[in-house]
């Protein structure tokens, strides 16, 4: 496929930053990654991406973040026409109760990782937030069957009538 | 919608062909013809070069045989006396023809199967006889793919098992041929399979969509009698050599597929309703309803009782049927407009003998399915053939429906490349098996096809037929 899909990590710290891009290292090939320190830069990303033909799969952001917190920073993704599809994930120590629903209810987010994380959690959430990205947007999946969750892969493949030809 | 280079050169490419005809008086062919011979090079262009998904050049076939070549059209609104036209109804009608209508039955049966799990439940039945030694339990792996694609997609039938063997292959050690071996013939069954039953596959819709506008009814059960024993002798041989070309390192292997039956009120009426469609679909000769009436049984039953519904009706790959259909459309022009028998009567073909004939219209097949779509190669080679039969230049003995079917048959017997087939880019896609693999497997299977194809064209269909 032509389009590139993004990964994109929001995160200020540059140790943790450094350990989540780490982290995600195997995705790497198939899903380019993006970083951004704050909410603003993130944006500029976004922008980019999107102009030059490609799209973000999965946003991965700290909440807590100076300048726009990052909770509004995915509520203001979902809000966009365009760029609402991407999975959006909040890896915080520090969202409170009244944030995680606001980002709930506002930014459809689609799952929460507690800091400290793990390496294997990690995987795992990304691995399973990217399929879903995949089968929703329709793409064609036999392109990620080595890297994402071929199971579900190939079960969407069994009941979604691809067929011969 | 943006064009890149290889699209706009396979659309100049289509276009140039659409309009040569017009350019060149071809003795002996009528006006008409040459109009059906420009559609037949712009479909064959967008066929095989893809600048537009196949189901939309088959639409577009139709289409320009309906504006050009019909009653209706604009360049003959009256019979000559070269050329009397088709009724359009006769283009569009193809997407409602019987073999369309039989391809549907088995279409929503196969949606309701999967829906209710009756595919994977069977897998685990049929599996368990097979014990643990590796080369039983491939056997058996195979047996029950080309089983469940004699019915439903090859595409689906393949998605599902390599689920089954995804956990088998996490299991066995990295360096075990076995992986390679289990990757591939998943697939490969799959695509033998296909070739059981009218409904399993696309081309063999084609060949029977051919021959019914030749006025020869193929009966459901009579395809399975003509085509199963031939599917058997080549799973057989697909076995042996994955067996011996990838020889398993592993002892036994343990498969565990929990789960049961569905037994809800939907999925009994789903079990019924399939079971009695296939009784009826291969008693056919006894009791001569027609296939394409039985098919109804289902669509009729499972849309009554609410088993399928309207969300399932939209999800059907109506695509498939308008593949059939484009191709159907095609032979009607080039038949009546005397362009098939005068692409045939330009070759000297009484210098070919009957066998080196068969021979090459399934090699040429396997070939150019390897590369093309297989319902495509079925398509473009048919016509041919049928004009080559009819016409009767080909001498004694060249008989329609035998070259038809080594046409069909020989059409699903490519294996050699991802590209080949669905079920093979399936497998290419875990990442378990090289190309190499697939086209040293893939190589010796489309070989054995074409001898086997051959073999029986010689020998047992001719003796079923008479």
């Amino acid at each position: 496929m032509d389009r590139k899909i993004f990964i994109l990590v929001v995160e200020d710290e540059l140790e943790v930053m450094e350990a989540l891009v780490n982290d995600l290292e195997q995705f790497e090939g198939y899903f380019p990654i993006e970083s951004a320190n704050s909410s603003e830069e993130a944006k500029q990303v976004v922008e980019d991406i999107y102009a030059a033909g490609n799209e973000i799969g999965l946003v991965l952001c700290d909440h807590v973040m100076p300048g726009q917190n990052g909770v509004d920073f995915l509520i203001e993704l979902q809000t966009n026409n365009q760029q609402h599809n991407a999975k959006k994930v909040l890896v915080t120590g520090q969202a409170g109760l009244e944030d995680t629903i606001q980002a709930i209810n506002n930014a459809q987010l689609d799952h929460y990782i507690a800091k400290p994380w793990t390496k294997e959690q990690l995987e795992e959430v990304v691995t399973a937030q990217l399929t879903n990205y995949i089968m929703a947007q329709r793409y064609n999946p036999m392109q990620y069957m080595m890297i994402l969750d071929s199971v579900r892969l190939l079960e969407y493949m069994r009941t979604h009538k691809i067929t011969d030809h | 919608m943006k064009l890149d280079t290889k699209q706009i050169v396979g659309i100049s490419i289509g276009l140039l062909g659409l309009i040569s005809p017009f350019f060149f008086q071809l003795e002996g062919l009528s006006d008409a013809g040459h109009v059906a011979l420009g559609i037949f090079f712009l479909a064959a262009a967008y066929w095989m070069l893809e600048p537009f998904p196949i189901y939309a050049t088959s639409v577009l076939v139709i289409f320009l045989q309906v504006i050009l070549l019909s009653q209706q059209g604009f360049l003959f609104p009256e019979s000559t006396a070269q050329y009397t036209p088709d009724d359009y109804t006769a283009f569009i009608g193809t997407l409602a023809s019987p073999i369309i209508i039989l391809f549907l039955g088995g279409f929503v049966l196969a949606d309701a199967a999967v829906k209710y799990d009756l595919d994977r439940n069977l897998t685990r039945i049929l599996l368990s006889p097979f014990g643990k030694k590796p080369g039983s339990i491939v056997l058996g792996l195979m047996v029950v793919t080309a089983l469940l694609s004699a019915f439903m997609s090859n595409t689906a039938t393949t998605a599902m098992m390599m689920t089954v063997i995804l956990p088998i292959m996490a299991r066995i050690g990295k360096t075990d041929p076995l992986r390679i071996g289990l990757s591939l013939c998943i697939p490969f069954a799959a695509n033998i399979g296909g070739i059981a039953t009218p409904i399993g596959t696309p081309p063999n819709a084609v060949v029977i969509g051919a021959l019914s506008q030749q006025g020869i009814n193929i009966p459901f059960g009579e395809w399975m009698i003509l085509a199963t024993p031939l599917v058997v002798v080549a799973l057989l041989f697909t076995w042996f050599l994955l067996i011996k070309m990838f020889k398993p390192e592993a002892e036994s292997i343990e498969i565990d597929m929990s789960g049961k039956f569905n037994t809800s009120g939907n999925a009994i009426l789903l079990y019924i309703a399939f079971a009695a469609t296939v009784l009826f679909w291969v008693t056919e000769s006894f009791h001569s309803v027609k296939s394409a009436i039985i098919a109804l049984i289902p669509v009729v039953f499972l849309t009554l009782s609410g088993v399928v519904t309207k969300e399932d009706i939209r999800k059907l790959p109506w695509e498939v049927l308008w593949l059939v259909a484009g191709g159907i459309s095609l032979g009607i022009s080039m038949k009546s407009t005397g362009l098939a028998e005068w692409i045939v009567g330009s070759i000297e073909w009484s210098s070919f003998g009957t066998i080196s004939l068969l021979v090459v219209f399934a090699g040429v097949s396997v070939l150019m399915s390897n590369f093309l779509s297989n319902t495509v190669t079925a398509t473009l080679l048919i016509p041919l053939a049928v004009s080559l039969a009819t016409s009767g230049v080909a001498g004694e003995g060249f008989n329609l429906i035998i070259v038809s079917l080594v046409i069909g048959v020989s059409a699903s017997m490519a294996m050699m490349l991802p590209i080949s087939t669905p079920p093979n880019a399936i497998a290419m896609s875990t990442g378990t098996i090289q190309t190499s693999n697939m086209a040293k497997a893939g190589i010796s299977v489309g070989i054995f096809g074409i001898i086997l194809v051959v073999i029986y064209a010689l020998f047992y269909w001719p003796f079923i037929l008479n």
